[in-house]
């Protein structure tokens, strides 16, 4: 139980006096800029993975792993397959 | 990331030291064998507590996709047994815990520490919506996919995870607040105010359930797993093709294509000295059947080769299921694969010794590798004992009193062991064992307890 302590996490922080690692804040940028990176690329329609990798100029498997996790947090959509067996991902909503 | 031990950590508040309690049966692991075990003992009036220590209990079986040799839906037999044994009067869960020490006292007197990780969420309020993980900004490799794809710094484990709560990975999160400005319950149900509970348990039995380890198949350094993001391994696969998968369809992880050409390597790190493990894994030749099967299903067009040294298919309807693979124009090939290289485009060169071609050295390509991982023992249980000693065998596997005419009891009398925790075995068999356990405990309670 919280014993009516509000915003439990700010709290936490000020009483062990705990930082967020570098490692982890250094990654959350990381990841800010790479979802703005696809969705940018995503504006003028509806790309596949390799694409999108080679627009941004990420290495496909990284491109790969953050569009299908985007996809999963309903961020991203698959929309067309290509005849090599491609999905052509957009934006959702 | 370094990783710290729960007595590392920062609190709120100092950790919590409970009174002793008191339960007939301590059952370690919540998988199939362990909610057998547990639900047994239930039944039959026993006071089972279950420790699990991942935040959902399940075990292996409720991330698989179907099982052999029946096809049906993993998760729609598991998580019903999950529910009942989380519903049940006469058992109580520690979720999310570890048992750290066990002494026996005398018979039918086992004392045991156990701790109580926290969640960092109030399980009596949260209603699993969700919403926190979406607004967490940290995203790290998900466990339960094995990396396939991201879990945010909160989660829930799985749709269908018993209890179907978030919990928050302290070692990765940035304090950020988010999660409990998004938490819509009244007051929010994220609370970083827990602290560790460390409970102290007197039981008169114990089971142990602990299950298994995966292979690490970086060992097999021909086959380049964790370098070739195409060379994946057995548990990938079950999770590409489960009804709760990562992605929204099968799809290889160099760059999100369809597979139509995939290959599978059986025996990766059983049978192989070389890796310290000479046993038979037992399951692997019938897993990758399965698979085998489901993709056909899922991707009509795909071709499917299974490299294989000889299938071992003991078990009842199992030949069948082999045979219908084959009818089905799943190839298989009897080879030794020595290695494999990866061209430009992320497709993969097997090169294998062709057995019934005189061992022809032979290549062949594939957009997509599966090993076909075997089993190994959950070695950490055994140091859990103080002053008795756990005995396992040359593997590291439970090793039962006598393998044939008591095959679930352990060298320490009282204490017995069910499902993979003992050896490789299927869903079927460790439910099996799970019943056995629970019967002989039952024995050994009423005989210790008659004497007293
Ligand atoms: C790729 C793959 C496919 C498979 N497909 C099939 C199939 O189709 N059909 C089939 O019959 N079988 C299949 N199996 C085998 C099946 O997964 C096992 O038979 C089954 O999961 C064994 O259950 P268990 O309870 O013994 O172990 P587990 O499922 O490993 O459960 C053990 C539990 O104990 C917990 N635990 C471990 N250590 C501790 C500890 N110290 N304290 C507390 N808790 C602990 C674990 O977190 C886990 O929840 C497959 C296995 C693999 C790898
Ligand atoms: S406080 Fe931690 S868990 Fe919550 S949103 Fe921020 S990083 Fe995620
Ligand atoms: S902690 Fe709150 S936001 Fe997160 S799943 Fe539970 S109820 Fe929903």
């Amino acid at each position: 139980m919280s014993g009516g302590v509000k915003n439990t996490v700010l709290e936490y922080r000020k009483k062990t006096g705990v930082e967020p690692p570098k490692e982890l804040t250094e990654l959350v940028k990381e990841i800010n800029k790479i979802k703005a990176k696809i969705t940018n690329a995503l504006k003028e329609g509806p790309k596949t993975i390799p694409e999108i990798a080679k627009e941004i100029g990420m290495k496909e498997s990284l491109t790969a792993w953050y569009v299908l996790t985007f996809v999963k947090y309903d961020l991203l959509e698959p929309e067309s397959q290509t005849d090599e067996g491609y999905y052509r991902y957009k934006v959702k909503g | 990331m370094s990783v710290k031990s729960w007595y590392e950590r920062k609190y709120y508040g100092e950790i919590e030291d409970l009174p002793e309690e008191e339960y007939d049966v301590l059952v370690i692991g919540g998988g199939i064998a362990g909610i057998q075990a547990a639900l047994d003992l239930g039944d039959m009036g026993f006071k089972v507590v279950l420790v699990e220590k991942e935040p959902s209990i399940g075990g292996f079986m409720y991330k698989l996709s179907k099982t052999f040799p029946t096809m049906d839906c993993a998760s729609c037999i598991a998580t019903p047994r999950m529910a009942q044994v989380f519903h049940h009067p006469m058992i109580d869960l520690l979720i999310y815990s570890e048992v750290e020490e066990i002494e026996k006292k005398g018979e039918g007197d086992f004392r045991v520490k156990v701790l109580e990780k926290p969640r960092f969420v109030d399980s009596s309020r949260c209603t699993g919506c969700g919403q926190c993980e979406l607004a967490c900004p940290v995203i790290v490799p998900h466990e339960y996919d094995w990396g396939l794809a991201g879990r945010k710094a909160v989660y829930i484990p799985f749709d269908t995870a018993v209890p179907r709560i978030a919990v928050v990975d302290l070692d990765h999160c940035i304090y950020c607040g988010q999660c409990e400005r998004a938490c819509p319950t009244e007051p929010p149900s994220i609370d970083f105010t827990q602290v560790p509970k460390i409970h102290h348990l007197k039981v008169g039995a114990i089971i142990i359930a602990t299950g298994f380890h995966l292979f690490d198949a970086r060992l097999k350094e021909n086959y380049h797993f964790g370098e070739y993001p195409n060379v994946i391994h057995a548990m990938h696969m079950d999770r590409l093709l489960a009804p709760t998968r990562p992605y929204h369809a099968i799809l290889r992880p160099s760059d999100g294509k369809e597979p139509n050409n995939i290959a599978y390597i059986l025996c990766v790190g059983s049978r192989d000295k070389t890796v310290n493990n000479p046993n038979c894994s037992q399951i692997c030749c019938m897993y990758s059947i399965k698979q085998a099967q489901l993709i056909m299903g899922a991707l009509p067009l795909a071709d499917v080769t299974i490299y294989y040294i000889d299938i071992r298919a003991f078990g009842k309807a199992f030949e069948e299921f082999y045979q219908q693979a084959k009818d089905m124009g799943i190839m298989l090939v009897k080879g030794r694969v020595a290695k494999i290289e990866q061209k430009e485009n992320g497709d993969l060169i097997v090169w294998y010794e062709d057995i019934e071609n005189g061992g022809k050295l032979c290549k062949a390509e594939h957009d997509l590798v599966v090993l076909s991982v075997g089993l190994l023992p959950n070695k950490e249980i055994a140091n859990v004992f103080k002053g008795q000693k756990l005995e396992v065998d040359d593997v590291g596997w439970i090793k039962p009193v006598d393998e044939n005419a008591n095959p679930v009891e352990t060298s320490i009398r009282g204490v017995f062991a069910a499902g993979t925790a003992l050896g490789p075995k299927d869903i079927p068999d460790s439910v099996i064992e799970g019943g056995a356990a629970a019967m002989q405990c039952a024995a050994y309670l009423s005989e210790v307890r008659g004497r007293h």
